[in-house]
């Protein structure tokens, strides 16, 4: 029986700073252990746990940067720039779609909106009927997803938690006939902030960095933040190791270069750069399946001008939810409004008087962020050398996507038209707005699908996912049942990259779920695994 | 919150923004040859302006530019009898050439030609016949307002300078009082932090 030791506060974070002040590590040094994990977000986190609760060595490397939470400035324009990939601007080749995750330790649980969404039984019925993949049956699931709601106390807003903006949603929800709900969120006696996207400086949202990742600490797991994984070592079908570059991250120079020695290797960089990790490793890919099938859930925000002051940025951040079209149409609607800068980047800003009106209006705004379904058709590719290459994310809206993007844009200005709205603000590249309902229809008619849908919605995505699905064919999946990427042993994934199939629903809860899933894979292989 | 941080909070759409490869893909795709042709000769129309020196201790950016994004916020923020924080009382213009020092070289060479397309391009868009810094208020709004709604180019084009000067403004925090904006609150509140949350309950053994 060992002792457990938890830190109150914070996480035990080998950094960049550490790295180059110890004199024994030097340039390049190698470290042994059990199991090294990509990754310290949502399913990253899950699995340092698990394993290392279990008794394993296990090391976790992270790309981003350790922000304790107490240095979160309730400031989104800071945070975009310091905690998100790329300072918030990973984009597709276009440019007119933005990705946005978390890089940082605890990945995008660190700058989720806490929204927890379990998808419908028919998905995993579909996944494991269908697909052939047993183990993922909702009743077989049913225990992690009960684990997850209780560690991290995923729970239904009460009434104090749906602020205004919620409430014009479900004024609106109630006069159209619409079905509606408090949202399900992650976060233990919410301060009501507003500023969950910039991070929570009070440790309330239950991200990763207050969760698994220090209980996995306790454990013995060692974190390195700063360090990006070049490639997966392989040698004779089986993983051995990573390599990896430690970065300063303020100015970009290299610290160390590291060779991890491991019996396992789990990737849980997300779906975006799980598969380009594999990419430059040059891993088997049968079906030419890895960095394809990405599903975005593309994300607009209909903004709307109420002629009472709303005050609509005040309160939790995330009300309640549209649920009527989510198993017709595969919509999504959430509520929400955060600060001013989010205003300059979903949408058209307005110039001169009309723009000083524009933000005059704040207070009486109301925000409702339509998700929809998309058909899994992006791809993620890796171009160029493992050390000098630059990652290429594709995707644009197919003529479906647009129309079905179109439709959801549709039902959200109506709800809030049907709650009163002065005006509804279009989420186009196009300078647009509708006045009322009458003239809605004819303004949507002039958004243009053009070439490939680019520059015509403001979209962004949150959620992407599918780029190494799960399935049993290797020609027409990246990974096997277990988790395990075909044809090489002892080489995991276990983050959104390996859902088999688009979802309509907020990931995190389902990757945190299948991470356990796959965790205990590995453990059950632990013999043909681990030397001890 | 310091200038840096600002400017490094607007890097953010600038980033996304330049990597369209203005030049390179849009400008060809979407404009037209006739617009850059119009842009090529547009570059010979002398300005006013063009003899006033910019101002001491710019570093990034060129007098044509600062010329350009000085009339854009005259034009863009008319605060001015408005309930809102002088447009004087910010930083703007300090805050767009910080910006500028942070863009990576290549993508600002091609911002720079992108900007003077934007200046120039006034002479024959609209048959203005003079570039966009020469335009009174209200030509030079309907400029804006024509190119927000006109092509791929034009659109994104109207963006950049729109969210320079935007962004620019609106992150400092002396801009949010006049619109009820509270920024951040969990200090003002004194709303403790609850700390890591407790292993679960299935862990034996745990000392705190």
């Amino acid at each position: 029986m060992r002792p457990i030791n938890m830190r109150r506060e914070g996480v035990n974070v080998t950094q960049a700073k550490d790295v180059a002040r110890d004199p024994s590590l030097g340039r390049q040094f190698s470290i042994q252990t059990d199991v090294v994990i990509v990754g310290s977000g949502a399913g990253g986190a899950v699995m340092a746990y698990e394993l290392a609760k279990a008794g394993r060595k296990v090391l976790v490397l992270e790309s981003g940067r350790y922000w304790p939470s107490a240095e979160f400035t309730e400031n989104l324009g800071d945070t975009l720039t310091k905690v998100y990939r790329d300072q918030a601007a990973q984009a597709n080749t276009t440019t007119d779609v933005l990705f946005l995750e978390g890089n940082c330790v605890g990945g995008s649980t660190v700058i989720g909106a806490c929204v927890m969404q379990r998808p419908g039984d028919e998905v995993f019925q579909k996944w494991s009927d269908e697909l052939g993949l047993k183990g993922l049956g909702p009743r077989e699931l049913d225990k992690y997803f009960e684990q997850v709601e209780g560690w991290l106390h995923v729970h239904t807003n009460e009434a104090h938690e749906v602020n205004t903006t919620a409430h014009k949603v479900i004024q609106g929800c109630e006069r159209m006939g619409f079905s509606w709900r408090p949202v399900q969120r992650n976060v233990k006696n919410c301060a009501l902030t507003g500023h969950c996207l910039a991070g929570c400086p009070s440790d309330r949202k239950m991200s990763a960095l207050v969760t698994h990742l220090p209980w996995a600490a306790a454990y013995g797991a060692r974190i390195f933040s700063d360090t990006e994984v070049s490639r997966v070592l392989m040698r004779g079908g089986r993983a051995t190791g990573v390599e990896a570059v430690i970065r300063d991250p303020d100015t970009g120079t290299v610290v160390s270069n590291v060779r991890v020695d491991a019996q396992v290797v789990v990737l849980a960089a997300g779906a975006i750069h799980t598969p380009l990790i594999l990419q430059r490793s040059q891993a088997p890919d049968r079906g030419g399946n890895i960095g394809r099938n990405m599903a975005v859930q593309p994300f607009t925000q209909v903004l709307a001008t109420f002629k009472e002051d709303l005050y609509g940025f005040q309160g939790a951040l995330v009300g309640v939810e549209v649920d009527e079209f989510l198993k017709s149409d595969g919509f999504t609607f959430y509520s929400a409004l955060a600060e001013p800068e989010q205003l300059m980047a979903t949408g058209e800003q307005e110039a001169g008087d009309e723009h000083i009106n524009f933000m005059k209006s704040f207070k009486r705004m109301a925000g409702l962020n339509a998700f929809a379904i998309d058909k899994g058709e992006g791809q993620v590719i890796w171009e160029g050398d493992h050390l000098n290459g630059r990652k290429v994310i594709k995707w644009s809206p197919s003529r479906e996507d647009f129309e079905r993007i179109t439709r959801a844009t549709s039902i959200a200005a109506r709800i809030f038209f049907s709650a009163g709205a002065e005006r509804v603000w279009l989420p186009t590249f196009q300078k647009m707005h509708a006045d009322s309902v009458f003239d809605l229809d004819e303004k949507l008619a002039r958004v243009d699908y053009g070439i490939n849908g680019i520059y015509s919605y403001r979209m962004n995505s949150f959620t992407p996912h599918g780029t190494c699905r799960m399935g049993l064919d290797p020609y027409e999946s990246v990974v096997s049942a277990d988790g395990e990427v075909h044809g090489v042993s002892g080489l995991y994934v276990a983050d959104a990259s390996i859902f088999p199939t688009p979802v309509s629903s907020t990931p995190q809860w389902t990757v945190q779920v299948l991470s356990r899933y796959v965790a205990d894979r590995i453990l059950a292989r632990a013999p043909s695994h681990f030397l001890s | 919150m310091t200038t840096k941080q600002q400017a490094d909070a607007a890097v953010a759409p600038l980033a996304s923004l330049s990597r369209r490869k203005l030049l390179k893909t849009a400008l060809w795709a979407s404009a037209g040859t006739a617009l850059v042709v119009a842009g090529g000769f547009a570059w010979l129309r002398r300005s006013p302006v063009d003899e006033l020196p910019a101002p001491d201790g710019l570093k990034q950016l060129s007098a044509s530019e600062y010329h350009l994004f000085r009339r854009a916020i005259e034009v863009l923020l008319p605060t001015d009898g408005t309930l809102l924080t002088p447009v004087a009382q910010i930083p703007v213009i300090a805050n767009i050439d910080h910006l500028m020092g942070l863009v990576e070289p290549a993508i600002r060479e091609e911002l720079g030609i992108a900007l003077g397309l934007f200046d120039n391009a006034a002479v024959f868009s609209g048959l203005h016949g003079k570039r966009f810094v020469d335009l009174d208020d209200e030509a030079a709004l309907r400029y804006f307002d024509v190119w927000s709604a006109g092509n791929t180019l034009q659109r994104t084009l109207a963006t950049v300078v729109k969210k320079f000067v935007y962004v620019s403004y609106w992150r400092d925090p002396a801009t949010w009082p006049p619109i009820r904006f509270d920024g951040a609150v969990s200090d003002r509140w004194g709303i403790p932090s609850l700390g890591n949350s407790p292993l679960p309950d299935e862990s034996v053994e745990v000392t705190a």
